[in-house]
This record gives C-alpha cells, sequence and structure tokens, in this order.
C-alpha cells in the first residue's frame, strides 16, 4: 500500500481541496502542506526499509514495494490488451521517489506567498505532484503513459495563469513540446506491447520489467532483437525523442528557458528539481534497457550530445543578463551531464548522472528559490541592478554561495561528486575520452557565469539605478526595496526551505555512501544489460 | 427474390417483426406532428413526448440484439449487431440532442415561434441514420442518405430570420444536391457493370466475373463522393465549415455527431461488403490505399486549417474533419480490430462532441457569442460549464485519462504491425493530433489566462439542469476513459455484421 | 441506326457533366437547381438504358425513387431560397457570401 499511499496522497489533498471554499486560504495550505509531509514521511519510510542488494530492473521479484492488480482487460478484434496496476521500487527510482518527496514539500512551502486564485492553485499542484510521483513508481508502461500525460495539463495551467508577462506563449511551447515526444512514445508502447509477453503469464504485457529482458520478445514480432530490425531503431528513437525533450537535450530545450523564466517561483522550482529528471529516468529505466544493441550503436552519439547541451548550455547562460533566465540555462547545461554519465556505459558514469540528477534536484530548487526571493523583493532579475547586496543580505548571499559552489562542482558539495563520477566514467571508456575531456570545459564555464554573477550582485559597490535604496550612515547602512514591506534578509519560511537542502547538499558531497549504495546494485544490472548487447553486436 | 405478389407481400409481413425499432420512430414522428397541430403550450411537452419515444424506441433496439442476423424486406434492410450498436449510437445523439435544444436560446422562444416541426424533423432524421445504418441494398442506402441530408438541410436552415442560417442551408443543400447526384450515378454504373442493386449479389458477382476495372474504380469513386460528404472528409468537406458555423448550434451538434457516424456506418458496410477481394487476393477496387489518401489529407487540412479560425463552431467543424480523418485510419484497416476501433471511437467521439458543442450553446446563450476572444475570463465567471469545456477538449485531442485518448490508442493499436505505409499513416496521426492542441486549447487560453476584457468578475453560470447535463457528459468522459472495458466489449461483440456465404 | 447501350451511356454521361458544371459555374440559385435535377435525370436515364439492356426491372425502381428525392429535395431547395430572398432580394449566390469561403 506504501506506494499507492505515497502517490495519491496529493489527489486526495486536492479532492479535499475542491471541498473548501476558496476563501479559506490557510486552510488550503495546510491540507496541502499535510499531504506533502505526508509524502516526505512515507518517503523516509521507503528508504529505511529499502534492501539495497534486490538490484530489481528486468526482474519482478527484486523490486521492492510491489503493489500489483489487474486493472483492465479488453478484447481488440482478434487479441487481449490488458494493462495492470504495477508499482514498485528498485534502485533506478529510490532515489527520485526521495527526491519528489523532498521538492515537492519545498514547492508546496514556495507557494505559500501565492494569493490569486489559491484554491485552483492547490488542486492543479496536487495533480501534478501525483502524477510526478506515479511517474517513477509505474512499472506497468500504459500506467507510465497516463501518468506521464497527466502532468502536462496541470503545468500548462500552472505556468500560464499564475506566471510572468510571457507566460502564455511559454506555456504552450511547453505543452506541445513535450505533446510531440509523448505522442511518439504512444505508438512506441503499442508496438511494444505486442512484441512482448510476461514470463509469468505468458501473455502480451505492458510491464516494462518483462521489457527489459530481451528474452521476454516474441521472436518474428515487430520489435524483436533480430539482424537488422529497423522498427527497432525507429521505436528507440521515438521512446529517444520523447525522454530527451524533458531532459532537456540541445537541441530540445527551446522550451526550458522560456518556461522556466515565465513560471512562478515553486514552479520552476518543481520544474526544474523534478520533472527534468524524468527524462533522465525514462532513458535509463526503458529506453535503453529495452533496445540496448540499438543505444551501444549511438553510445557515442549521445555523449556528444551530452557534451553539447553542457557546453552550449554554459556559453548560453554566460550570455544572460537575467538572473533566472541564467539559471535556467544552467540546467540545460547540467542535464548535459546526465546524457554523458549514462552514455559511458559503466556503473561509474551511470551513478554520476544519477547522482547528477539527485544533486541538481535539489540545487536546482534552490537556485531558483533564491531567484524568487529577489524577484519578491525587487521585482526585477536583471543583474546589473543590484551590486553590493552581500553587505545587506548576509544570509541570502551565504545561500546563493553554497548554491553556486554546487553548481559549479566544488569538492565537498554534491555536485563535485556527481560530475566527477560522470568524467571518471566517460574517461574511462575510449570512445567517450575526449568528449569527457571537453566536456570538463563545463567546469570552467559554470564557473565564469556563476562568479560573475555573485560578484555582479553581491560584491562590490551597489550600482547605480539599483533596485533598492541605502539610507543611513556608513557603518550603520540600512536597505530597503521599493514595494517589499518584509525582511530584507531571508525570513524564517525561506530559510526553513533552503536549509533543508544545502545540508543534504553537503551531507551527499562529503558522504556519498549512502546515495550511492542504493543506486548501485540497479545501475550494474542496466550496465550488464547494455555491456550485454555491446558483446552481442561485436561477435 | 421472389416474383409473385402473395409471396412479396408474404416477405414483407414477415419482415415487419424485424423492423419495430423504425415503426416506433415513425410513430413517434407522427405523434409528433398531431402534438404540434393541437397543443399550445409546446415547448416543454414535445421534447419530453420525443425522449420517451426514443427511450421506447431503445428497448426495441436492445430487442434486435438477440435477433438472428438476416436480411428482411427483399434483401433492403438488415439486422445484425453492427446495425444494432450504431442504432444505440442515434438514439443517444438524438436524446442528447433533444435536451441541448431545450436548453438552447437560439432556437428559444424569442426566435423560433414554432419548434415542434423542429423536434418532428429530428425525428425523421433520425429515422433516415436508422435505415442508413441497415441498408442492405443501394437503392435503400441513397433512400436513408436522402432522408438524412433532406431532414438536415431543412434543420439547417431553421432560424429563417438569421441570414447565416438560410446561407448555410443553401449552400449545404447545393453541395449535398450534387454529392448525392455523384453517388447515384456511380450506384447506376455498378447496376449496369453487375446487374444487381443488393450489396451481397454484387460482391458475389464481382467475385465470379470479370468486371471492367476502369470503370469499377470510376464508380466507385463517384459512390465515394457521396458517403465522403456525409462524413465530411477532404474533398467533399466544403459545406462543413458553412454549416457548423451558420446552423442553430444544436443543430451543428447533431449533424457532426449523427450523420457522420451514420455515413461511416453505410461506408463501412458497403466498401467491406460489395467491394470484396478478387480471387487473385487483391481488392476490385484498391479502396484501402484510396482511403488512405484520403484521410492523409483530412487529417491534414483539418488540423492545419483549424489553427486559423477564431469561430468556435468553425474550429470545431475543420476538427470534425480532421476526426474523419482519424476514423478513415480505422475503416482502411479491414479487419475486425479496425472497424471496432472505428465504433468505439465514434461512440467516444458522440459523448465529446456533443459535450463540447453544448457547452458552447451555454456559453453562447450568455454571452451571445461564438468567437473564442469573447470567451475571456469565463473561467472565474462560469467555473464548471468552463471546466466542462476543457475536459471535453482535452478529449477531442487525445489525451489521457479521457475517452478520447482509449479511442485514438485503439485506432493507432489497429494501424501497427500491418505495414510501412500504415505506420508512417499512424505517426502523422499522432503528430497532427499534437498539433490539434494548439487550436483547441485557445478556448481553455481565453477562458482560464485572460482576464475579460470589462474586467467583469460576476459570475454566471447557467441553470441547474445545465450544468448537471454538462457535468454528467464531463463524467461520461473521463469514466469511460478509465474503465473503457464495458464500451469496448460492446463494440467488439458488435462487429459482426452479416456475411453471405 | 440501331440505337446500342452506349449511345444512351454517353447521353446520360454528357447530361451529367453539363449538369456539374452547371452548378459550379451558374449564379442564380434557381439554375443550380435546375442543374441539379439535370444531374438526377441523366442518372435516371442511366438506369433505365441498363434496365432494359439487361432485362432487369429493378433498374427502373430505382428511377421511380430517384424521381421522388429530387422533388422532393427541389421543394426543400426552393423553400430555402424563399427564405434566403426574403432577407436579402437576392438569389444570386455571389452576393450571398455571408460566411467566409
Amino acid at each position: 500500500m506504501t506506494l499507492t499511499l505515497i502517490t495519491f496522497l496529493p489527489l486526495i489533498a486536492a479532492l479535499i481541496t475542491l471541498l473548501i471554499p476558496k476563501e479559506q486560504k490557510q486552510t488550503i495550505r495546510l491540507v496541502s502542506l499535510l499531504a506533502a509531509v505526508g509524502q516526505v514521511i512515507l518517503a523516509v519510510v521507503i528508504w529505511q526499509n529499502y534492501n539495497p542488494s534486490l538490484a530489481g530492473v528486468d526482474d519482478v521479484s527484486k523490486f521492492q514495494f510491489v503493489e500489483r492488480a489487474a486493472w483492465f482487460s479488453v478484447e481488440l478484434g482478434g487479441y487481449t490488451v490488458s494493462a495492470d496496476y504495477l508499482m514498485g521500487i528498485d534502485g533506478l527510482s529510490v532515489t527520485m521517489v526521495i527526491l519528489t518527496a523532498i521538492v515537492a514539500l519545498v514547492g508546496v512551502g514556495a507557494s505559500w506567498t501565492i494569493e490569486k486564485s489559491v484554491k485552483s492553485y492547490f488542486v492543479l499542484y496536487n495533480l501534478m505532484s501525483m502524477s510526478m510521483m506515479g511517474c517513477f513508481l509505474a512499472l506497468d508502461f500504459f500506467l507510465f503513459y497516463i501518468f506521464w500525460e497527466v502532468t502536462l495539463i496541470p503545468m500548462y495551467f500552472l505556468i500560464g495563469i499564475w506566471g510572468g508577462k510571457n507566460r502564455e506563449y511559454a506555456a504552450i511551447k511547453f505543452f506541445i513540446y513535450t505533446l510531440v515526444g509523448s505522442v511518439l512514445m504512444l505508438l512506441a508502447i503499442i508496438a511494444l506491447y505486442a512484441s512482448v509477453i510476461d514470463p509469468e503469464t505468458g501473455r502480451n504485457t505492458f510491464s516494462m520489467v518483462a521489457m527489459a529482458n530481451q528474452q521476454n520478445f516474441i521472436s518474428g514480432s515487430a520489435l524483436a532483437p533480430s539482424e537488422g530490425n529497423l522498427l527497432r531503431a525507429l521505436a528507440f528513437f521515438a521512446l529517444f525523442l520523447a525522454f530527451v525533450i524533458k531532459v532537456p537535450m540541445v537541441p530540445f530545450h527551446t522550451w526550458l528557458p522560456d518556461a522556466h523564466v515565465e513560471a512562478p517561483t515553486p514552479i520552476s522550482v518543481v520544474l526544474a528539481g523534478v520533472l527534468l529528471k524524468l527524462g533522465g529516468y525514462g532513458l535509463l529505466r526503458i529506453n535503453f534497457p529495452i533496445f540496448p544493441e540499438v543505444f551501444q550503436q549511438f553510445a557515442w552519439w549521445i555523449a556528444l550530445f551530452g557534451v553539447i547541451s553542457i557546453v552550449y548550455g554554459a556559453f548560453c547562460a554566460i550570455a544572460q543578463t537575467d538572473f533566472k533566465k541564467m539559471v535556467a540555462y544552467s540546467s540545460v547545461s547540467h542535464m548535459g551531464f546526465v546524457l554523458l554519465g549514462i552514455a559511458a556505459v559503466n556503473s561509474l558514469g551511470m551513478s554520476g548522472a544519477m547522482l547528477q540528477m539527485f544533486s541538481h534536484g535539489l540545487l536546482s530548487p534552490m537556485m531558483f528559490l533564491l531567484v524568487g526571493v529577489i524577484y519578491e523583493r525587487a521585482h526585477t532579475r536583471e543583474m546589473d541592478k543590484f551590486g553590493g547586496l552581500a553587505k545587506h543580505m548576509p544570509v541570502y548571499a551565504g545561500f546563493i554561495m553554497l548554491a553556486f559552489m554546487g553548481n559549479l562542482g566544488m569538492p565537498a558539495l554534491s555536485g563535485f561528486v556527481a560530475e566527477a563520477f560522470v568524467f571518471l566514467g566517460a574517461f574511462a571508456v575510449e570512445q567517450t575520452r575526449l568528449l569527457s575531456v571537453i566536456g570538463t570545459l563545463g567546469i570552467l564555464l559554470s564557473a565564469a557565469y556563476l562568479l560573475r554573477a555573485y560578484k555582479a550582485m553581491f560584491t562590490g559597490e551597489r550600482k547605480p539605478n539599483a533596485a533598492y535604496e541605502v539610507e543611513g550612515h556608513h557603518g550603520e547602512e540600512h536597505a530597503h526595496f521599493h514595494d517589499w514591506k518584509g525582511k530584507v534578509d531571508l525570513d524564517g519560511r525561506e530559510i526553513a526551505l533552503l536549509a533543508p537542502l544545502a545540508a543534504i547538499v553537503i551531507i551527499i558531497g562529503v558522504y556519498p555512501a549512502p546515495v550511492l549504495d542504493l543506486i548501485m546494485p540497479s545501475l550494474n544490472r542496466v550496465a550488464e544489460i547494455l555491456s550485454a548487447a555491446a558483446n552481442v553486436a561485436m561477435k | 427474390m421472389p416474383n409473385n405478389l402473395p409471396e412479396i407481400i408474404e416477405q414483407v409481413k414477415l419482415s415487419l417483426g424485424a423492423f419495430v425499432p423504425e415503426i416506433s420512430l415513425s410513430a413517434l414522428f407522427l405523434l409528433v406532428i398531431t402534438l404540434d397541430m393541437v397543443l399550445n403550450e409546446k415547448r416543454v411537452v414535445i421534447p419530453m413526448v420525443s425522449l420517451v419515444g426514443f427511450v421506447i424506441t431503445g428497448f426495441f433496439t436492445w430487442q434486435q440484439l438477440d435477433m438472428p442476423n438476416q436480411e428482411y424486406f427483399l434483401r433492403m434492410h438488415v439486422v445484425d449487431p453492427f446495425a444494432v450498436f450504431f442504432k444505440f449510437l442515434f438514439l443517444g445523439a438524438g436524446a442528447l440532442a433533444v435536451l441541448i435544444t431545450m436548453d438552447s436560446e437560439e432556437l428559444g422562444e424569442k426566435n423560433v415561434a414554432n419548434i415542434g416541426e423542429y423536434y418532428a424533423v429530428l425525428i425523421a432524421m433520425v429515422l433516415g441514420m436508422f435505415l442508413m445504418a441497415s441498408a442492405s441494398d443501394m437503392l435503400m442506402m441513397f433512400l436513408a442518405l436522402e432522408l438524412v441530408s433532406i431532414s438536415s438541410y431543412i434543420l439547417t436552415g431553421y432560424l429563417k430570420h438569421q441570414i447565416k442560417s438560410s446561407e448555410a442551408s443553401l449552400k449545404y443543400i447545393i453541395y449535398g444536391a450534387v454529392s448525392s447526384g455523384l453517388m447515384v450515378y456511380g450506384m447506376s454504373l455498378i447496376y449496369g457493370l453487375t446487374g444487381q442493386t443488393n450489396i451481397y449479389e454484387i460482391a458475389k458477382f464481382i467475385s465470379a466475373n470479370e468486371v471492367d476495372e476502369v470503370t469499377l474504380t470510376l464508380a466507385a469513386l463517384l459512390v465515394m463522393g457521396g458517403f465522403g460528404y456525409k462524413i465530411g472528409a477532404v474533398p467533399f468537406h466544403f459545406w462543413s465549415p458553412d454549416v457548423y458555423e451558420g446552423a442553430p448550434t444544436p443543430v451543428t451538434a447533431f449533424l457532426s455527431v449523427g450523420s457522420k457516424a451514420a455515413g461511416f456506418a453505410m461506408l463501412i458496410r458497403f466498401f467491406k461488403v460489395a467491394i470484396p477481394a478478387e480471387p487473385t487476393g487483391e481488392l476490385a477496387f484498391d479502396w484501402v490505399n484510396f482511403f488512405a489518401l484520403i484521410a492523409l489529407v483530412s487529417m491534414l487540412l483539418g488540423n492545419f486549417a483549424a489553427i486559423w479560425q477564431s469561430n468556435v463552431k468553425r474550429m470545431l467543424a475543420y476538427s470534425s474533419i480532421a476526426h474523419a480523418g482519424y476514423l478513415l485510419l480505422g475503416v482502411l484497416v479491414a479487419d475486425d480490430l479496425g472497424t471496432q476501433a472505428v465504433m468505439f471511437y465514434l461512440a467516444a467521439y458522440t459523448v465529446m462532441t456533443v459535450g463540447a458543442f453544448y457547452v458552447v450553446i451555454l456559453i453562447a446563450n450568455k454571452i451571445g457569442s461564438d468567437d473564442v476572444n469573447d470567451y475571456r475570463g469565463l473561467g472565474k465567471r462560469m467555473p464548471l460549464t468552463a471546466a466542462a469545456l476543457t475536459v471535453f477538449l482535452v478529449s477531442l485531442t487525445g489525451l489521457p485519462p479521457t475517452v478520447g485518448f482509449i479511442g485514438k490508442y485503439m485506432i493507432f493499436t489497429a494501424l501497427l504491425g500491418k505495414g510501412t505505409v500504415f505506420l508512417t499513416l499512424a505517426i502523422i496521426g499522432v503528430l497532427t493530433s499534437a498539433v490539434s492542441l494548439y487550436y483547441y486549447f485557445k478556448i481553455p487560453l481565453n477562458m482560464y489566462l485572460r482576464e475579460s476584457e470589462d474586467g467583469a468578475e460576476t459570475p454566471m453560470e447557467s441553470s441547474a439542469f445545465a450544468n448537471a447535463l454538462a457535468a454528467f457528459l464531463m463524467i461520461l468522459t473521463i469514466g469511460f476513459g478509465l474503465f473503457f472495458t464495458p464500451l469496448a466489449n460492446f463494440a467488439k461483440n458488435s462487429v459482426i455484421m452479416l456475411v453471405m456465404n | 441506326m440501331h440505337i446500342e447501350l452506349n449511345h444512351y451511356l454517353w447521353l446520360s454521361a454528357f447530361m451529367f457533366t453539363v449538369g456539374v458544371i452547371g452548378v459550379l459555374v451558374r449564379r442564380n440559385a434557381i439554375v443550380i437547381f435546375m442543374c441539379v435535377e439535370l444531374m438526377l435525370n441523366a442518372v435516371n436515364l442511366s438506369f433505365v438504358a441498363f434496365s432494359h439492356f439487361l432485362s432487369d426491372i429493378q433498374g427502373q425502381m430505382m428511377v421511380f425513387f430517384v424521381m421522388t428525392v429530387a422533388a422532393a429535395e427541389a421543394a426543400v431547395g426552393l423553400a430555402i431560397v424563399i427564405s434566403l430572398f426574403r432577407n436579402r432580394q437576392t438569389v444570386n449566390i455571389d452576393e450571398i457570401n455571408l460566411l467566409k469561403g
């Protein structure tokens, strides 16, 4: 029941919220907060009871917290289509589940200051939260697809109604972009169903677990692993497109700057923290294990595009003057590491990729929260409208420094471990050695834009025409922002949201073993599956 | 066919037993006309009587499920599960049409003096659709098609004082008359080639004898002209946008659902039965590739033209052209899976399209406009109505968890695994679905993301009954999206068409 | 000269084509309906010809029904034209074009 509960708790919150009259804003917020806290508690329960030695991936008996119920079985023409409600956790998903719970809670906290249509906001937010969690837990492809699609509609409205000036354009761009990928995924799902048998029941199945085992493919079927089966390559690319649009990988990243910049802070937090990870997770869980030989053929290209994302994203970030847009492009750049790590095909690289997903999933919300802080106060995000903020907002400057260092890959913070593993993994394999070296450029470039941003906004003197005023005498100066009545530096709520994220970032940076223990067995298994295909291909 | 009179009369008498639903509809028709002449207070009684009549007819139709598949009336009329499925669909659509007419101000007391005839013609149209689904002879197909078409012309032009309505009706009848002219010409050629008008006999003749291929192709294309016009596929679609925009919206809703479904029923029956595979295994007329072409063009044109529309009804017209394309994809996969997918999709399409048009009616009642830009801010002012419309639009796009998604899923499942051409069609189908998101979502965009221009925020909700009906359709849309097994099984069991040996 | 089936069919095709062209080209609504009637009568001719040469009565049966339907269609069509005329004082379809293309 645990998995069903952790997934549908937000749905219950949404339904309850529908019944609360829209004037009682505080009640609405509390209901969502309770649901999010509940999710975190369940995530901790899962973590504590998780047995790291079971690899899962392609064997249902090695998954944990498995829940299975027959969902529907329909006869279409000659044959039967049936899907099950199948949920389970293994090393690939456990870190993501924990991350989702944490980020969803932080998102609720960040949503506290939303005043417009609070009821609708939280109903949509909870719907989205439910489907995000469901995506990571679903092991039946049909179920996965439904959760995947259900994230889109609330997101459209959340960006489109509560977003910034250009929100209509950003919302529809996000929706259509992601939808194009999703509909191609649908075709792949249909084809896979017809080609795979569940070893337990002997019938066609949507189970992603069964699909990961090449022996479950019906020989002679459309997607059977045979010589020169072009359809497999087509299906691979259909799924690949769907997932890399979400990652996002250059050149399919252009929806991200618009969506992130226009979305309100809590939504940027969730978008960057969790939704982007759906892409990486999809590649690892679905795309690569099901079509390992196609992956092997294109692994170098995937690594190439990963490096392109790293470098191109970083260059774009350097060019930005808007703080939030810079952070958005830095997301593109950092998700490139995920692709590079996976394309290394060894467990070192892949664990780096997963660590990067987890670490970025914490750092990115931090960055967006921090952006939100300054935007709420100054109503601008232009970096040249500040200068000298460190004097007046020391706590804020401290957190920003931490987040920037994490993003850069400073040792003792989680970003370092992740990026180091990715480079080590990619370097170890001959074909990606050069790419790995080029990828390190990304660290250099991150330093460039992050440190420049810090310098522009925090150090030095207050710039002329800055968005804030300083009063008082030398030594006793007192800053204030126009239109902002609250505390200049971070207030209690904001610190409460940032501190846990920062803490985990530091802990993992120093002692990554707990996370690595959780993910290694499954990643090893995935690496085995992928390498087995390479051996077959090379014979 | 017997040649002497006593035997013919015997057969007709026997057939009457199989004709009960149609007789019941005819009786309802006469009853409504009489009530129209007799009563003064017609606005509530006549619709209620129609609804009761539909329910009774539904009961008789349900009884037909147990009957053996057979031809009646001198081999003109067929009773089989395929026909019964469609009859239920037509009754559902008709009942919904009656309900939404009651709520429409366009056809309300201020604008239309005598509404009784409207309901009578509506009933006649349903009767015509029944006949279309059961026709097994070219003559019957022609007559049934004309009954439905002529009724449609009348209903389209019902708002005599509005020029748009009369103009739409004129355009409709001109296109319709030309299309039926093409169709009967094609039928005459087929008759000339085979000497038969019964579709089973035609099939027998074509399989047994050498038939001039060119003429047969020409004839089939001409006949397709008539069918294509009814389902609104390219290049026979030109009447659609004007008629959808000009007709009173309840009529538009009924046309877009009922006559499309009837057209498909007839089309599937005709092409599956009458044009069989030749002894060499190839189709006498390669209608599969022909349909593929039409489907392709319909999906492309329908989806792309809809992007430029600002009138909601016109946009829904182009979108229904696109949906005709998706349905044709299911038709051209000639096996059971394809037919089942088409039938399921038509049932799903009924619910979501009638729902969408109904909300358009409710909104037009309040703001008096069908232009999408006037929908601004309605999310706040008519929350339930706007939410229902959003659900219907999500379903039309084909997103889970709605029934529209399941319908598209079934059609694409039918397409895959049958060859490269079909795969290409499937890919184009899914991509155009993604494109359709853009124009469908212009409506929620305006309703929710934009504020109304005069800043008005007063709530404008419709009556409780209207909300209940919209909510009911919305629940069906999502409910069937999650629990679609009963409907899918019903469709599967109904694929059984009468087959001649 | 003996009149063959061919001759009837050519005549029928010719009449039909003239009807279709007429519908496309003419601008007066009433003339358009006349052209539609021409089309349907061409079809009738075709049916009767086939019926005679195949010695099968079914063709002539169809003719009865096609004629009836044509009459009904014409009646409805003219009613619509009247309705339009009352609103716009014209039967020229070029001028009846409120609905965009």
